[in-house]
């Protein structure tokens, strides 16, 4: 018989979880509960004698703080919300009850007793009715993908059985079945895709079928026992083929014609001819670049003995379904991929980017989440993942667009450090070698995460399988990390790979090519629960597993080091020279594929792209007369959701652990300005550092996708000269997010437009990485980033993000101890205006506000940045400047405040000595968003040094920092004082929107 | 220094400070060794062998039913009395964090009167209802016996927890008080105790208290994080006060020798340890 233990605070301590409710529940849904407590519930499916229920209560009870009872514990509500997991949802306090429980009880307690945790939340609320109640368990504590949730009233509550006794326990009575699937005609196996969610492309049919009906084929697989394809085989094809895996957008043949002109041409396969080639020529002239192209991440030089790796994914539809487990999964799966890259690397920090729909949206749509409860789950989400893991997260940007309700957007980016060589050899290169075993290490595998690859290579729809959303187990993978570095200093490791999108599909499959082979026991594959089918177990994306080749000869040693750390691992099969992909199930063949099949050539995707430009769409300057209330104006440019304070979002997350910490992300008197970019110590013994900055200006596709991603690039790039980093050692990463460009229509009418705007993009980032010579050291792209969300009638609206790309910058500082903060430091010092502003709005924050999308988006020409990066870099080295902040989104008039604001110290600035252009009125000068700008302040001492090494740049001497809690000042080209408000005053705009988050 | 301190740094399921912990002893003058908490279990290493044991930060068992809750009851299921041996037979011990909260819920801290089995003080979650990660002030009590914080008065670490809210009933307070075995306090930019106001105060901590030891002063306990300040450049103003520095004629740009306040911290408990 079953127990269900309550534990609780003591009803005179606060609560502050249930705090968070009460408070959450005022703010996002106007129901003001009076109080609310939380009860944590553990509910034990096993037979426990008295002794034993007082031995478990003891371990989940604090005598201190804490009651608990095996009977529902008396505390006083109006109503009752009980939230709990839906069977098979990764349970990971439950799994760490159990451990806790087996440690007491010894074998008493058998491993196989179901170990479940909920919640129990006690409202009082005797207004509340019960569609506000439902309200609040529905949009604000439970998501149905994942979740089951009770609502008790008080006249339905009773004190004996409480919430009764409620096991998730997954039950599957089936006989785990290969079925054989038809290849008769195109129709026939297509019919099949759809109805097994397989996502085959039609394209791809008639090559797939024609392999299995090939004579030889035919006669080798009679062989082996089988003759139609197997679901599993069709499975692993339709993983390997997916748009998520392949690439088959970026790989596509694209037609593009410039509608303007009527000049057209053929590009076959943007990723070669925009990303792969200009990478391999960097590569030629950069020594330092490693790795790239192959890898899990990519591989750069630290010092002599050490190399950097860092990836930039996306988790966009899971955390579209379930903001939390998406997020989760998100950060937690970026950080395998240094792991699984060469043999191996620690991780040693992260990043991110979210993009949603604005926190307050109150439209007709009605997305899946509500922004707001998006946003809460996904900051949730990558905190849990991130602090878990004792990975430092310090660097992040949040970015607001409607756009974003369709799809979220969750870029998570992970940096790593391994040895340059391990045990003798270049610690980059792996390979597997027939004879060796394949090993899966970390979780087990269930139903979690099925079709992952193929649903986010879809537009989210209500059919969207759930069965890919889960919720990621840093804990499993932080005792598989420590292990496997272990692991790989023994030189044990002789290839390992992630399990990520695909699972073991993609893992086992890509790691055989090298060794020419290999033959998987699929019996031997651990699992949550057992009645899955062989398909499932081969596909399923259940999390915190890595695949690890091991010699024979190491086994013994390996599998004894992994015991000591807790972390299973099992030997599922072996690489051979077979040629070909063999799975084996109890000794029947279920797969039988040859692995040069998915090189065969199937077809490629052609794309028809169609580009008019901003003009010609009717895009023109708005016509804007002077304002006259500039004080205003600027406080509420900096109380902008795009501009305003992240703070709340920053202390979330962990960004100092492993002690390397040197630039925060938030910098300043008050530590709360948000720095430039990163710089982190991966290495304690050494003065060496990774700086790190990532940018993303989506507001810039509604002009040119051309110049959304060069300015992206710049602001990235600037944001790195800024800290102190060289100029000329800079590794970049893409990620782009793009609306589907397969045009339709009647689905996708403007998909031919989306499909030049790639085009654009793709050009953009190769002529800029060209000209600054950086080499892509990964990157990754995620399609289909659209939505059909239903409006008042029941009608639905397809909503399209804007084209975006987030793209993250690393550079190796030499000498941390010359690196500088943004932050003005003292008064007396200098004020200059580096680098010239221009008549650039469109686009802009300001014109935003203003209801406006202007032309004149801002240009880049790297041949006038650069050289002035250069001597940024030299002056920063030769230690001539106090501060040095870039000029972002907002423009000058906000990056002067933040600037003055992190110093704490008033600042008087002159607009008329503000290098330009042309001619630009005042408001154009302050909000203007032109690349290639820097304010710097330097102290008086260093003037003619500074001077003298930007003479002949756009360099001028605009003002001076005033004194402590001074204000800032702004004197207009009239010689008139435009601004003068105090630093505090700024500051309290600046955090007010979201400052209460806190 | 008499002899070489040797100091145990524990690491496993889910710690995740210990290399950090094992360089910042390290710089202390410790000989320091990373020991898997199995291999402790498994008696592969044995306490014996080590003057100082340090319970490090991070999240052990994922913190899924209480802070350090699950890891203390692993060792103390496991270990039975070798860290009370330990403990009465001379050893230093420091809890950071995650260390901090394992030692509450085994009993070490508060310790008071050589009793390390009793939990009554507990670490909860924060006032502020979230993990929080900043930089805080914090004031040394002169006449506590931790032999950590000797001759250290008031100074800055990184705090980064979401369940640091120091608790525990008013005549256990005032005991600890009177045998000042409140060590640390969380203070303001005046270094005078937080009087709760956050967010000098970051969790809402009974009487600002950030670390208390036992009643030897062998064994501490804090919040904040001293192995996370042991390269000048971990300090949040760093850059300013070199800039500033700088212009007085004052230091070098190179403040690379100069000995951090959480160095200085566990050298402390090292030199005590070389001293016995």
């Amino acid at each position: 018989m079953a127990h269900r233990l309550e534990i609780a605070l003591r009803s005179d301590l606060t609560d502050p979880a249930g705090e968070t409710v009460r408070t959450r529940a005022a703010a996002y849904l106007s129901v003001h509960p009076v109080s609310v407590r939380v009860v944590h519930i553990i509910t034990i499916d096993a037979d426990l004698d008295e002794q034993q229920q007082a031995a478990v209560s003891d371990i989940f009870t604090n005598p201190v703080t804490q009651i608990s009872s095996y009977l529902p514990l008396d505390i006083p509500f109006d109503w009752v919300i009980w939230v709990g997991y839906r069977p098979g949802v990764k349970d990971n306090p439950g799994d760490t009850a159990r451990e806790a429980m087996v440690d007491s009880l010894g074998d008493a307690f058998p491993l196989d007793s179901g170990v479940y945790t909920s919640r129990r939340y006690c409202l009082r609320a005797p207004d509340m009715t019960a569609e506000q109640v439902d309200r609040i368990a529905r949009e604000l504590l439970a998501n149905d993908t994942i979740e089951q949730w009770r609502i008790f009233s008080k006249q339905e509550w009773d004190d004996s059985q409480g919430i009764g006794l409620i096991i998730p326990r997954v039950k599957l009575d089936h006989e785990p079945t290969v079925t054989v699937i038809p290849v008769d005609t195109d129709e026939a196996l297509l019919a099949v895709s759809d109805q097994r969610n397989l996502a085959l492309n039609p394209n791809d049919v008639p090559t797939i079928r024609e392999y299995f009906l090939r004579p030889d084929v035919r006669q080798q697989r009679q062989a082996v026992g089988l003759s139609d394809p197997t679901d599993i085989e069709l499975e692993y094809i339709s993983q390997a083929r997916s748009d998520h895996c392949n690439h088959n957008t970026f790989n596509g043949l694209f037609h593009y014609r410039d509608l303007a002109t009527g000049e057209g041409r053929t590009i076959d396969s943007l990723f070669v001819t925009c990303i792969r080639q200009p990478t391999l020529e960097q590569k030629q002239k950069k020594p330092w670049v490693v790795s790239v192209l192959w890898d899990n991440a990519g591989a750069a030089r630290f010092d002599d003995s050490h190399n950097y790796v860092i990836t930039g994914e996306t988790h966009n539809s899971p955390s579209n379904m379930e903001a939390y487990g998406g997020a989760m999964t998100g950060i937690v799966g970026v950080y395998r991929d240094p792991m699984g890259t060469g043999k191996g690397a620690r991780l040693v920090m992260g990043g991110y980017g979210f993009c949603t729909g604005h926190r307050d949206y109150a439209g007709e749509l009605t997305p899946r989440l509500h922004p707001r409860r998006l946003l809460d789950g996904v900051i949730e989400g990558v905190r849990d993942g991130g602090n878990k893991s004792g990975i430092p997260t310090t660097f992040g940007q949040v970015y607001f667009d409607d756009g974003y309700l369709g799809k979220c957007l969750v870029f998570v980016t992970a940096i790593g450090i391994m040895p340059a060589r391990v045990d003798g050899k270049p610690s980059e290169e792996k390979t597997t070698t027939p004879g060796e075993l394949i090993i899966m290490c970390g979780g087990r595998v269930g139903k979690d995460g099925i079709h992952g690859v193929t649903a986010s290579s879809e537009v989210f729809s209500e059919t969207t399988p759930a069965g890919h959303v889960q919720i990621g187990d840093p804990y499993t993978q932080k005792k598989m990390h420590d292990f496997l570095l272990e692991a790989r200093d023994r030189g044990m490791i002789r290839f390992i790979t992630d399990n990520g999108g695909g699972g073991l599909s993609s893992s086992v499959g890509e790691s055989a090519e090298f060794a020419g082979g290999c033959e998987v026991w699929l019996e031997k594959v651990p699992l949550k629960y057992e009645g899955l089918d062989q398909w499932e177990i081969w596909v399923s994306e259940s999390q915190e597993r890595m695949t690890v080749a091991v010699s024979p000869d190491d086994l013994d040693a390996f599998m004894a080091l992994s015991a000591g750390h807790a972390v299973e691992s099992t030997v599922i099969g072996k690489y051979t020279d077979s040629g070909r992909l063999h799975i084996l199930y109890n000794g029947q063949t279920c797969a039988y594929i040859d692995l040069d099949f998915m090189k065969s050539d199937f077809p490629q995707w052609v794309f028809d792209a169609e580009w008019s430009p901003p003009a010609m769409r009717g895009l023109c300057e708005p016509v804007l007369g002077r304002p006259d209330d500039f004080n205003k104006l600027l406080s509420d440019m900096l109380a902008r959701p795009n501009i305003c304070s992240r703070e709340w979002i920053v202390r979330q997350y962990d960004h100092e652990v492993q002690a390397g910490s040197v630039i925060k992300p938030l910098t300043g008197v008050g530590r709360d300005i948000p720095s430039d970019a990163s710089v982190t110590r991966p290495v304690l013994f050494s003065d060496r550092a990774i700086a790190f900055s990532q940018a993303l200006l989506p507001a810039y596709s509604a002009i040119d996708t051309w110049q959304m991603v060069a300015c992206t690039i710049d602001e990235a790039v600037r944001r790195l000269i800024a800290v102190g980093a060289p100029p000329d050692e800079i590794g970049g990463v893409d990620n782009f997010c793009w609306p589907n460009i397969q045009y339709d229509p009647t689905t996708n009418p403007d998909g031919k437009y989306k499909a030049a705007q790639l085009v654009r993009a793709c050009q953009a980032l190769k002529e800029t990485c060209d000209a600054f010579g950086i080499p892509l050291l990964s990157g990754k792209d995620s399609m289909y980033v659209d939505g059909h969300l239903p409006g008042s009638y029941g009608e639905t609206h397809k909503v399209s993000a804007p084209p975006t790309m987030q793209f993250s910058a690393t550079a190796v500082i030499p000498h941390v101890f010359r690196c500088v903060t943004m932050d003005a430091k003292a008064e007396g010092d200098l004020v200059y205006i580096v680098g010239r502003t221009a008549d650039e709005l469109g686009g802009s924050e300001y014109y935003d506000m203003m209801g406006h999308t202007g032309l004149n988006v801002p240009q880049l020409s790297v041949e006038t940045v650069l050289p002035v990066y250069r001597n940024m870099f030299e002056a920063i080295n030769r230690e001539m400047v106090a501060s040095v902040h870039g000029v972002y989104r907002g423009g000058l008039g906000v990056h002067l405040a933040l600037s003055a604001m992190a110093g704490e110290r008033g600042m008087i600035v002159d607009l008329s000595q503000v290098p330009r252009v042309e001619r630009l009125n005042d408001a154009g000068l302050l909000f203007s968003e032109s690349t290639g700008r820097f304010v710097v302040t330097v102290a008086p001492r260093h003037q003619e040094a500074f001077e003298a090494l930007f003479a002949g740049e756009a360099c001028a001497r605009v003002g001076v920092v005033g004194r402590d809690q001074g204000d800032l000042v702004i004197i207009g080209q009239e010689g008139r004082t435009i601004i003068s408000t105090g630093i505090d005053t700024l500051k309290k705009a600046w955090k007010q929107p979201l400052g209460g988050l806190i | 220094m008499s002899r070489t301190v040797n100091a145990l740094v524990l690491c496993g399921y889910g710690l995740n400070c210990d290399r950090e912990t094992a360089y910042a002893l390290e710089l202390a003058g410790a000989r320091a060794q990373r020991v898997h908490i199995n291999s402790l279990i498994s008696r592969d290493s044995r306490l014996s062998d080590f003057q100082i044991m340090a319970f490090v930060g991070g999240f052990s068992w994922g913190d899924d039913h209480g802070a350090g809750v699950i890891q203390a009851h692993r060792l103390k299921t496991r270990l039975g009395d070798d860290l009370i041996d330990f403990v009465t037979g001379g050893g230093l011990v420091i809890g950071i964090c995650n260390g901090f909260q394992t030692l509450v819920n085994l009993g070490l801290l508060p310790g008071c009167d050589n009793d390390y089995r009793t939990r009554s003080v507990a670490l909860i979650a924060n006032d502020c209802g979230n993990f929080r990660d900043d930089w805080v002030h914090l004031r040394a009590n002169e006449a506590s016996p931790c032999v950590f914080t000797a001759g250290m008065t008031a100074f800055d670490l990184p705090v980064r927890h979401g369940e640091g809210k120091f608790f525990c009933e008013t005549q256990m307070h005032a005991r600890m008080s009177e045998k000042n075995q409140i060590v640390l306090r969380y203070a303001d930019d005046s270094g005078q105790p937080a009087g709760g106001k956050f967010p000098d105060n970051p969790n809402g901590s009974l009487d600002d208290i950030a670390g208390i030891c036992d009643s030897t002063g062998r064994v501490f306990g804090l919040m904040p994080h001293p192995e996370a300040f042991i390269h000048p450049t971990n300090h949040p103003a760093w850059t300013r006060q070199k800039t500033l520095a700088a212009r007085d004629g004052r230091a070098s740009t190179d403040t690379g020798s100069t000995i951090t306040d959480g160095v200085r911290l566990l050298k402390n408990g090292v030199d005590y340890a070389a001293g016995m």
